[in-house]
This record gives structure tokens, sequence and C-alpha cells, in this order.
């Protein structure tokens, strides 16, 4: 999230889309709920079924799964054809005044944006850029480099220049017209009309005190073109005004209670902790890699950018100095050389068609359940027959430790797989201290607050006793090139089981020498804990585990663990509850919450503002910005782009499918042809597997269009091991319109088997008013929607009270290709009625 | 109708056979305990009683048992008498004359035959009564299994009951009164079986004309 | 609790007077259940099973979100769930918390015959007390919103508590505890009937529902629980909420006017048979003289 929970209380109005609070954070809603108990603000649901979220809603519109962009792009159009920007905002916070290379050329009939390899399904991404970037020289053989962005960038003021961003913008958008919002997503026009209207309120007739906020989860990510998606809000957002204030952003609501941790932490191929750029086989040194991964500033002449991405040397060298202490030295690159280079996409589907190919031996998996998850859980299940070993670190026996006895495996399949399963028991939530990381980037630490049953071990015991005994195989025969494993640091109290405290000690990070803060003349130790990132030095002087979350454990103490309730602003930011990062801040990117001259707008919502007295920056919540940069520098607020402003056009390789969002269909979808692109159906750029598990499916063989999704009584797939969760939902449904099921015969609790291209699922029909049949280009279309949380373990499923299918059994193995995830929202299906089976 | 199979001592005739005092004291049994433990869920001030007879939660569990076998007892005295308990124009000159009745002055009634209309009265008044309290008491016993739906038949159950047993005890007071007290010979009848012929004479002067053979005040 | 304490006000099946009626100085309590921000998440239904240790219940789909139709011996607190389509076709989807309603004027009190087996405290809580039950079931019959269930087992009785352990303890009932979206309120009746009807009010301006409105029925004089609707002119549409409930007539007619006609009746009537032996005595016949006739030896 660019805000927080909290600080949903502040909002004046709310769009909820791709996402379902009620039902998948009802602690999180609290807060929507009580914006509008308290400040009259609205909130509107876009979402292909009525769900626990509509309920509590002012205006509900369904969407056909998978349409969003169209949605979206419908409402950017509406806001710029009735005025609803705000300007001031939009012309010194965003890049919509800046001059676009006069060779990129915006997708019409062929649906792809100018550099298109067809036979390569990539971009050459040198036109999405700015006017006036010059290429470097060529290296002697190697490709030609991207040109970088220039460091002076024209832009137009008045926005009128045919290639500015905003122009681009205007003319991209303008055939997302509401006829045509209603023909490919099924709104209504007139419903979309007022959802568009009712959002885009808070900047009717200029007004600037108001704060829309977009609130969104794995109903927008879960997507082949998911990031996208989430760039369309967020351009939405900028243009209304609303990211840096309190009530408004980009909010992402995060499944998992610690999945923000992880990806803070790089539980990601392509980052490293702190959302690094890993090294690839291109950076040949240590230099090469910091030069090609730190951005340099790019903005008109007039204006300063922080560009806090030019300190990336800092954060890698000190990243680096934790990894390998001692052996990380100035001399060698700081142990560049121990790094992996990551030469291709080792993401989560991809590792998975890997190890279906016989490419990945064994598998690790700790608390993720990849059989039941999917996406094609059965082409996960036969990867994992092909495996040496597989090892499965959790609480109970889940779906994946039991693959190889998956229904429909027969006794001589059985006895073919040669995979050696290995069952660890861990602890559970509850049975661990540490650190989660919420959605809004507050790290809070927890203890423990019962002890682990039976021969339970904690996973950094699990994990530290399999690194040590493979240190000691390396110690014993180092093979080529052991230093990775030999000269990492562990220098824990208990090397076998590190306690979490001294882990999160290491991440905050601490200094080896002796040191002062010329500004502020507070002097370090060597040894003592770092108070800020700020501190950070690539003189090999300083150690960071993740530069974000430096300052979290510092002299003071573990700051994670404060609880002190207090929010005299009344603005929920709650400064010494926990800790958040960056250095606290609550709010990103809040200067934008001031105009030019550093005054809020919004008085009543005071975040920060320019202190003239004291010549910086103050406020209730931390400045995300430089304190101390006057209003009449013109310093952008978006201080981690090379711009210093946000980005409405996205430029080289900030996305691999556009710089601009734009319409394409799901990979399965009913729509034969892109109404906004004719010549294009899909994103471009998608990749599909080609194993005999990936097999696609035509709209005139599986007409109907199926979404997954979250149950509030159930959490994946271990709460079906919870008698009080199974007592509240006992079995497996499938959501079906009341009109689809009345064609059909079909009556609610009756069984029906749903089939896409991949699998089957058997469950009983729940009728409902809540999906409508839609009408797609004066078509009539059905939606399902199915919960996922059953499958072939459980309560019910080992006393046979359901047909122990998987829902992934269903989606395709097609992911977004920036982020990787997989497409789970919107694919295609056939329904049936079967015997009770 | 007078079985000769029992022994009846000289002077006396056999009123009610074995099988037909049996199964009016099963009746009469089972029926005192469904009064008291009737009468303690009827009235707080009474509350005592079910305690008296067992602890409520056991009254509680045995009156509907309890209440069958009346029912059943009640079944078969229909099945045993109710051919005997036509009402006939005689029955409805005796009502006109009740009056006289009560004031004892027997003789200035209309000839009864083996039951009077008094009697009569008492017979269907416990039947219709019993398959009254039957029915509603088998809503009251089971009122979980009742859904929601039908609770109309919970809400008539209550009252039905409630009425129905004020009534069973109106006539169960005469009824004791009538057979202890005031008609002195009575109660042997359902004990022993057999009443005095002055008794037979005196009380059902039709029966005791049908049952000797001779005849008693001239007819009028 | 027990009923041998100031702190009851009425007791079941009770002879005579209540020793602590009208001795208290005590505000009554209410839970305000707001179903307009209400989301059906059920951490209220399980925070009731937690506080009370209910064994779990087998529970099987019925076509709803609901975790099963009525409430259960064991499972006192439920969300009702009703998809309603309004008359413009749109969609309201329903999420009401059914639960004991705590009236002033307790149906289940009222049918009672066992003494002390329920009884009210002084802060309008109704609560069964399962010792003195005697598992005739009449409260079933009593309660116009069909909340007391009935265990095979130990032929007895249950229904939520308003949680008056806590209560007496100065906490808040588990459910109110658990509700995330704070939709649940608890606290005095009269503070609660003011948020309440604020709340309405805010409804009726600021949401589009003229209609909304407070429930609090007058005819069980007042609820320990009162909801604030989106249409308090349609409480049917929320999970069959009675529109105007009270005890049935049947009950009431039963527990008061009958009552007294009854008992007068039959001490009437053992009187009047009394007083009939006094004075004409028993029948006589020929063998046997009357002893009034006379005076012979």
């Amino acid at each position: 999230m660019t805000n927080g929970w909290v600080d949903i209380k502040n909002t004046d109005m709310m769009l909820i889309m791709g996402g379902n609070p009620a039902e998948n954070h009802p602690c999180g809603f609290k807060w929507a709920v009580e914006a509008k108990r308290v400040r009259n603000a609205k909130m509107i649901v876009v979402d292909p079924r009525f769900t626990r979220t509509a309920a509590v809603a002012d205006l509900f519109a369904q969407i056909r799964a998978g349409s969003d962009i169209a949605c979206l792009g419908g409402i950017i159009r509406y806001a710029i054809e009735n005025n609803r920007i705000a300007k001031d905002y939009l012309l010194n916070y965003t890049n919509a005044s800046f001059i676009v290379d006069p060779k990129f050329k915006l997708p019409e009939n062929d649906g792809v944006f100018s550099g298109f390899d067809t036979e390569k399904k990539s971009y050459d991404r040198a036109t999405w850029n700015y006017a006036g970037a010059v290429a470097p020289p060529p290296k002697p053989g190697q490709p030609p480099a991207l040109p970088p962005l220039p460091e002076k960038v024209e832009h137009d003021p008045t926005l009128q220049n045919p290639n500015c961003v905003y122009q681009l913008l205007r003319k991209h958008y303008s055939t997302y017209t509401p006829e045509m919002v209603e023909r490919v997503t099924g709104i209504p026009k007139e419903q979309f009309l007022k959802i568009a209207d009712l959002f885009t309120s808070v900047r009717k007739d200029g007004d600037t005190k108001k704060v829309a906020t977009i609130i969104y989860a794995v109903g927008w990510t879960q997507h082949s073109f998911g990031t996208q998606i989430i760039r369309t809000a967020a351009m939405l957002q900028l243009l209304l005004g609303n990211v840096g204030r309190a009530g408004g952003g980009v909010n992402a609501l995060r499944g998992h209670s610690n999945i923000q941790g992880a990806t803070d932490m790089a539980g990601i191929f392509d980052n490293l902790p702190g959302y690094l750029k890993v090294p690839t086989p291109a950076d040949i040194d240590f230099a090469a890699w910091i030069k090609r991964i730190t951005p340099t500033p790019s903005k008109p002449a007039q204006w300063d950018s922080f560009n806090y991405y030019s300190n990336t040397s800092k954060f890698a060298v000190s990243w680096l100095k934790a990894m390998y202490g001692d052996a990380a030295t100035k001399q060698n690159g700081w142990a560049f050389d121990y790094l992996p280079k990551v030469d291709r996409n080792y993401s989560w589907v991809q590792l998975w068609d890997n190890m279906y190919n016989g490419i990945i031996k064994g598998v690790l998996a700790f608390g993720m359940n990849g059989v039941a998850i999917g996406p094609d859980s059965q082409k996960n299940i036969d990867a994992l027959k092909k495996a040496d070993w597989l090892v499965v670190g959790e609480i109970y026996p889940d779906e994946t430790s039991e693959f190889w006895k998956a229904p429909g495996t027969s006794q001589e399949e059985m006895k073919k797989i040669q995979t050696t399963v290995y069952r660890l028991p861990c602890a559970g939530f509850a049975e661990k201290d540490g650190t989660f990381t919420n959605s809004a980037r507050w790290l809070q630490w927890k203890n423990a607050a019962l002890p682990m049953p039976g021969d339970c071990r904690l996973d950094q015991a699990i994990v530290a006793q399999i690194f040590l005994k493979v240190r000691d195989l390396y110690k014993k025969d180092p093979g080529k090139f052991p230093d990775p494993i030999l000269k990492l640091t562990w220098g824990y109290t208990t090397p076998t089981s590190p306690s979490l405290a001294e882990v999160l000690k290491e991440i905050n990070g601490m200094t080896f020498v002796d040191v002062e803060d010329p500004a502020t003349k507070v002097q370090l130790k060597a040894g003592q804990q770092l108070p800020g990132f700020a501190w950070l030095k690539d003189d090999g002087s300083t150690a960071c585990g993740n530069w974000i979350y430096c300052g979290a454990f510092t002299e003071a103490g573990n700051l994670t663990a404060r609880r002190d309730p207090s929010d005299p602003s009344g603005l929920g930011i709650h400064q010494n509850w926990a800790w958040s990062w960056p250095a606290n801040r609550r709010v990103l990117y809040n200067r934008a919450s001031c105009d030019l001259d550093g005054k809020p707008w919004d008085a009543s919502r005071r975040q920060v503002w320019w202190n003239e007295a004291q010549q910086k920056w103050v406020g209730n919540d931390v400045p995300d910005f430089k304190a101390d940069s006057k209003p009449a520098d013109h310093m952008g607020p978006f201080i981690m782009n090379p711009e210093g402003v946000g980005r409405i056009f996205g430029p080289l390789g900030a996305f691999a499918d556009g710089p601009f969002p734009t319409h394409y269909e799901p990979i399965e979808s009913p729509v034969e042809s892109n109404l906004l692109h004719p010549g294009q159906l899909h994103n471009p750029v998608v990749k599909k597997f080609k194993t005999k598990d990936d097999k696609f499916g035509a709209p005139k063989d599986y007409s109907v269009i199926c979404t997954t999704y979250r149950l509030t009584e159930h959490y994946h797939y271990w709460t079906k091991n919870n008698p009080m969760n199974v007592q509240l939902i006992p079995e497996p449904f499938i959501e079906v319109s009341a009109e689809m099921a009345n064609e059909m015969g079909i009556r609610g609790g009756e069984t029906l088997k749903v089939s896409s291209a991949r699998g089957s699922y058997i469950a009983k029909a729940m009728v409902t008013k809540r999906i409508k049949a839609m009408q797609i280009d004066g078509k009539k279309v059905y939606q399902i929607g199915i919960p996922i949380h059953q499958g072939y373990r459980g309560i019910a499923e080992d006393e046979g009270k359901n047909a122990r299918t998987l829902v992934n059994l269903l989606s395709p193995a097609v992911f977004d290709p920036n982020a990787y995830t997989p497409e789970f929202k919107g694919f295609l299906v056939k329904v049936e009625k079967v015997e009770k089976v | 109708m007078s079985g000769q199979a029992q022994h009846v001592r000289p002077g006396y005739v056999l009123r009610y056979a074995f099988h037909e005092r049996l199964w009016h004291w099963v009746a009469g049994f089972s029926y005192i305990y469904l009064l008291l433990t009737g009468l303690a869920f009827w009235s707080p001030w009474l509350f005592w009683l079910a305690i008296l007879v067992g602890g409520a939660p056991v009254s509680r569990m045995l009156h509907p048992w309890i209440g069958l076998i009346f029912a059943v007892g009640v079944l078969q005295m229909y099945r045993m008498w109710a051919s005997q308990m036509n009402i006939t124009q005689a029955d409805k000159d005796w009502f006109a004359s009740v009056g006289h009745y009560i004031q004892n002055e027997d003789d200035k009634m209309p000839p009864a035959g083996r039951y009077n209309a008094g009697q009569k009265s008492l017979f269907w008044g416990f039947f219709v009564c019993m398959i009254l309290l039957l029915l509603s008491g088998i809503v009251m016993w089971l009122p979980e299994y009742i859904p929601w739906s039908w609770r109309y038949l919970r809400y008539i159950a209550v009252l039905t009951h409630a009425s129905a047993a004020l009534l069973t005890i109106g006539l169960f007071m005469i009824h004791v009164y009538m057979g202890v007290f005031a008609e002195r010979g009575a109660f042997g009848s359902v004990i022993r079986g057999e009443v005095t012929l002055a008794f037979a004479k005196r009380f059902h002067p039709r029966w005791y004309e049908e049952i000797t053979g001779q005849p008693t005040t001239p007819r009028k | 609790m027990s009923q041998a304490t100031l702190r009851v006000q009425k007791i079941s099946g009770h002879a005579g007077s209540v020793p602590g009626e009208d001795t208290q100085r005590q505000y009554t309590v209410a839970k305000l259940i707001d179903v307009t921000t209400c989301i059906g998440c059920k951490a209220c239904e399980v925070a009731c099973v937690e506080w009370n240790d209910m064994p779990f219940s087998n529970t099987v789909f019925d076509n709803t979100y609901q975790t099963m139709p009525e409430t259960r011996w064991n499972y006192w607190n439920l969300i009702l769930f009703n998809e309603h389509e309004k008359d413009d076709g749109s969609l309201m989807w329903l999420m009401r918390k059914n639960q004991c309603m705590h009236c002033a004027d307790p149906g289940c009190l009222e049918a009672c015959p066992s003494d002390g087996a329920i009884i009210q405290y002084t802060n309008g809580i109704v609560d069964f007390q399962q010792d003195k039950c005697i598992g005739c079931g009449y409260c079933i019959t009593g309660c116009p919103f069909n909340i007391p269930k009935f265990n095979k087992e130990t032929k007895r009785v249950y229904k939520c508590t308003l949680c008056t352990d806590r209560v007496s303890e100065g906490l808040e009932p588990a459910c109110i505890k658990s509700c995330p979206t704070g939709c649940l309120h608890f606290g005095s009746k009269e503070d609660m009937l003011q948020l309440a009807n604020s709340r309405a009010k805010q409804l009726q301006e600021h949401s589009n529902y003229p209609n909304a409105g407070v429930y609090d029925p007058p005819g069980v004089g007042g609820t320990g629980v009162i909801y604030v609707l989106h249409d308090i002119t349609k409480p049917e549409i929320y999970g069959g909420l009675p529109s105007n409930p009270s005890i049935p007539w049947t009950v009431k007619l039963w527990k008061n006017p009958l009552k007294w006609l009854g008992n007068v009746a039959m001490l009437g009537g053992l009187v009047g048979l009394f007083v009939h032996y006094l004075k004409v005595g028993p029948k006589a016949h020929d063998e046997e003289p009357d002893s009034r006739e006379g005076a012979k030896p």
C-alpha cells in the first residue's frame, strides 16, 4: 500500500475493485466502514459478483472478469473529458507534461506499441522514452544498449504538445467510451457513468480538498496483464492527485499475513532485499552492475529530483557486507562474484515447468502448498512425480506432501513414482516469534503465544541446520567455487537456531567503525545499530540486510515491538506503534499532500508541511522527502523515480508490455476479437508453456467464464483441517447465477462438474442472485465463481464427504509478464450436472 | 351387560365385570398422576406437587407417557361402554330434572338405565377431552420437532390442553364426589363390581328391570 | 448467576414476590447491531462458540453462506443471509445477526412453569438456569423469535446468555469484542438507542435509505438487542425478523386470564361440593335410611 490500513478512515471516496476486503480482510475493512460512518465516505465496488463488500457499498457494478483495464481506462477518459483532474498536481508532480520520443507509437488496431518483435514476442523498448534520449555508443561484441532516460527532459506546461504524455494519454483512452466500456466489460452504460461520476467527483469544480482511494487485491494481480491493471489505477490516482494524501493512494491488500515481508526480503527471483535488481550475466563486475541498476536523474532542467535510488551502491554494498562480512572487500567488488547471475525467468510458475521438464530435481516447500495453489494443479502433481525429492515443512499433511496419492492416481502409477518425500513438522504462526510486515508496511513484532507441540521445529532452525550441514559438506568437498557458501556470515549466538531478534538486528544493519552524522552531530560507536538508511555507506563501513528495513532495530531497541497507540493528529498515523518502512513513514510520497508552496491541499488532514521558520519539512507523519528541500526548488515528491515525479507514462524497462496499459483479453476468453485492438487479442508478451498439461480451451467448447476466490470462513488450504472452520462452511460449492441455473435446470445443492481444458472440479451448486448473466458486445455470457478452499486432504475429505477435487485443476499456467502472477481470475470452463459423487 | 361368571353375594348384583373395573382404574390412577403433575405445571403455587411425585424434570418426562396410558384406558372404556352411552329422550328428560337430582330427590327423577344422563355426560366429556389432551399433548411433548412455520400448532396446543384439562378436572371432581361421597355403594361397584339390589332399583331402575326381569315403580 | 441475589427482577414459574424486584439502581444493557455495516464474517459466531466452549456441530451445504438454518442448543448466535431484490431490480445481500433478543417482556419466562428456570436480571438480561429447567419446551412456544433450542440428551433448553458472565465482570459480550467492523456495540439501552437513532438518521440523509430505522419492538416491551435496519418497514427481509412481535396471545391467555378463571373454578368446585355435602348430604336408597329423614333408631 502507498498508504495504510488505518489511513483508510480518512478517505472521502473508495473504489474497491479486484478485491473483496469485507470477505478477506475483515479486520482491515473496519477502517473503510469507519470512513463511511464518521465521514460519510462513499464506497464503490466493481466485481464479477456481488460480494460481501458490495453488501455494504453505496454503488455496485458487476464486471466481466478480466476487463478491468477497459473500465478504468473509461474512467480516465471520463476524468479528462469532464475536467475532473488535479491540474497543479498533474503538472508538477507527474510526467504528464513530459514530451515523449516522437518515434513512440500507441497501439491501434494492431494492439501493440512500437518496437514489437512478432517472432520473439517481446518489445524493443528504445522508443518508450522521453524525447531527446541519446543511445550510448555500442560496445564491441555487445548488443546495442538501450538509450537511458535523458538527463534533461523537455516538457510542455500547457499540456498541448501532441507528443506530451498527457495528450498521448488522452489519445490512447479516447476509444474507451462509455459505449465501448459497456460492450467490453458488460457494465451497462448508465451504471458505468454513475461510477465514473461518483469516483471523480472528488475533483469536481476544481475541488482539491477531497480525497479518493483505490483498494485492490488479487482480483487485479491474478491476470496475464495484472500489473497493467494496477498501473491504470495508479495513473487514474495521479490524474486525480490522490497519491501521497491521507485517505488516498493506491492500496494493495496483501493476502498472507507476511507476504509483504516476503516480497520486501526478496522472496522472488528477480529482486534482492529492498527491491534491488538482481545481477544478470551481462553485469561483468560490481561496477557494471551498479551502473546498470542505479538510475540517473531525468527531468525538466528547472526541477529538482532526489532520485533516491542514486544511493543504490550504498544499499548494495551494505547488503553484501551483511551477507559476506569480511569476505566482501573493495578489492573483490564486495564479493559480487558470489552472487548468482539471473539469466532467465525463475518465477514460481516457471519453476514448476522446470521441474516438469526434469531441470529441477528437488523442492523445499515451506508452508507452500504448491499442488493446491496451482495454477494447473495436475501439471504440478506431474512435475513432482518427476522430481527426485520433495521436502514439505508444514503444520499438517497437505496436498503437496501427498501428491503421489492424488485422486486419479492409479496403483501402478504410484508404484512408479520415485520421488522421496520428507515431511518436517513445523511450528504454527502462534508458536513463532518474529515480525510480520502487513499491507501497510508496518513491521510488527510478535511473541510466541504457545509452545510448539511434539517434534515440531522452528523454520529458522530447520533452514539453519540444513545450511550448516551443506556448509560442512562443502568444507569437505569444496568443488569449483565454494566461497559463496563457506564465506556466508553466520554469526548468530545459536547457529543451529538463530534468534529472530538477532536476525532483525542484522537486517537493520550496523556500523563497523565509529562515525558521526555531519548534519545532526549524532555519533555511533563501532558495532552499534544504524538509526536509518541515510547512514548507509558504500565504503564497506556499514552492513545492512535490507535497506528499507534500516531503522527497525536501532540502539533504542526493537522498534517493531512498540505498542503505543497514541495518535495525536487523529489521522491514524500511530507513529509509535511498531515501525513502518521506509523510515517509519506511514503514507508514502506524502510531500504530494501539499501544494507547490508546501501547504497541505486539505488543512483538516495535515500530514506534512513546509515550515518556513525551521526551513524544513515537518509534520504529523515523517516526511517522505528531502527534509530541507525548499518548495521553490521544485523537487518532485516521487523520490524513488529518477524523474522525481509520478509516472503516467512508464518509460523503458519499467514494464514488459507497455508504457500505457491497454485492454487485452484473458488468455482464455469468450470474446473472439479484442474490441479495442482487433489485431491483438491477448497480451502479446505472455508466453504459453507447451507440455501436455498445458492445454487451452476454445470458447465453442468452454463458453463459461470462471473466476476463483476466497471466503472469510476459510484460509487457503489449511483451515479444512480445523473443525471450527469446517463447521462454518462444510462443503465446497460453485456459485452459479440464478439465470444460468434456470436455463440448465440446476437447483441449489445439486452436484455440478466444472471442466476446463486442463481438468475437472466437482462440487455442489450454489444458485445465487449475486452473479448475473452479462451482455458482452451483444452476446450473453455467463460467469461462475468457485471458492478455492477444499482439496483432497482435510477433515471432510478424509471422511469422503466431498469429491476431493482441487479448484486449480481448472486454472491455466499463464502469468503476468511483469510480476509473474498466474491468471487465476478469468479462464474458460463448461458446466454439467452430474450424479452425486 | 351383566356377566354371571363372577360370584356375587346374595342381595347383590354384578354391575361391573373385572375387565371393566381394571380399565377404569388404569385410567383413574393414571389420571391422578396426570392431575398432580399437570397442576404443578399449571400453577407456580402448586409446583411443589411435581417434586412430591418424583421431581420436576422426572414429572415432565413421565407426564406424557402416563398420558398415553390414560388415553389407552379411556379408549378401552369407549370400546366397552360407548354403545350404552347413546343420549336418548330419557336422558334429555333427566337433564331437565337435574335440580331434583342435586337435592337428592331421586324418586322424582325420570328412570335411568344402566347409565344416567349425568354419567353419560361424564363418559363423553372424558372421551372428547382425552382426544383433545392427547393431540395437544403430543405437540407439547415434542415442541422441538414442530418447525417454526408450524408454530401455530403449539399456540393452539397450549390453550387446548389447559382448557381440556380444566374441563376434566371439573368432571373428575364431580365424579369422585358422586362415587365416593354422594352415592354410597357406588365406590364398591368399581372395586368388587357388585351393588345392592336396592342401589340398582333406586338409581338405575331401567337397568334393574333388565337384569332382574322385575318391574320397579310403575312407568310414568 | 443464581437467583439468590437482588440482581434478579423476574423469575419464571414463581409463586409469590421476587426478592430483587425493583430493588436495584441499575440501568438496562443493550446490544446494538448495525445491520448496515455487517459483513457477515461470522467472527461473532465463532466468538460465541469459543467463549461458551460449545461442541462443534455437523453442518451441511444448503445453498447459502449461512452456517445452519436456525440456532441450535450449541449454536446460539447465527448470521442469517438473504439475497433481497429491491423493487428497482438492484440487489441487497442482507446479513442479520440472530440471537436471543432479551425482551423486556420475555415470552419464554412468561410461559415457563418451573420456578427459577428462567430469570431476568435487573440489567435486562434473560438467562436460562438449566439446573431448574424441566425440559417442557413451553419457552419454545412462548418465544416470538424462535430462539430457545432443546438438547435431546440433557433434555434442557439453551440460548444466548448475553454473556452475563462477562457482563457481570464489566466486560463486553464475546460477540461484541470480536466484531471487526465495529458493527456491534454494547452499553446502556439509553446510549445504544441514541447511537442507533443517530445512525438511522445518517443513513436517511447520506446513504439513500429513507426508511432506515431502529428495531426495538414495543410488543415485547422493547428488547435488549436492537437493530439498525436499512428499511424498518420490511423487517421480514432480514431473515424473517417479525414485524410486530409479541408473546403469542394463546400463551398470554393461558398464563393469565385462563389461569385465574381455572383456579377460581377449581377452588369454587371444591368448595361447592363440600358445601353440598354439608347441606344436602349423600343420596339414600331403600335399605339404608337417609340419616336426615326423621330420627330413626
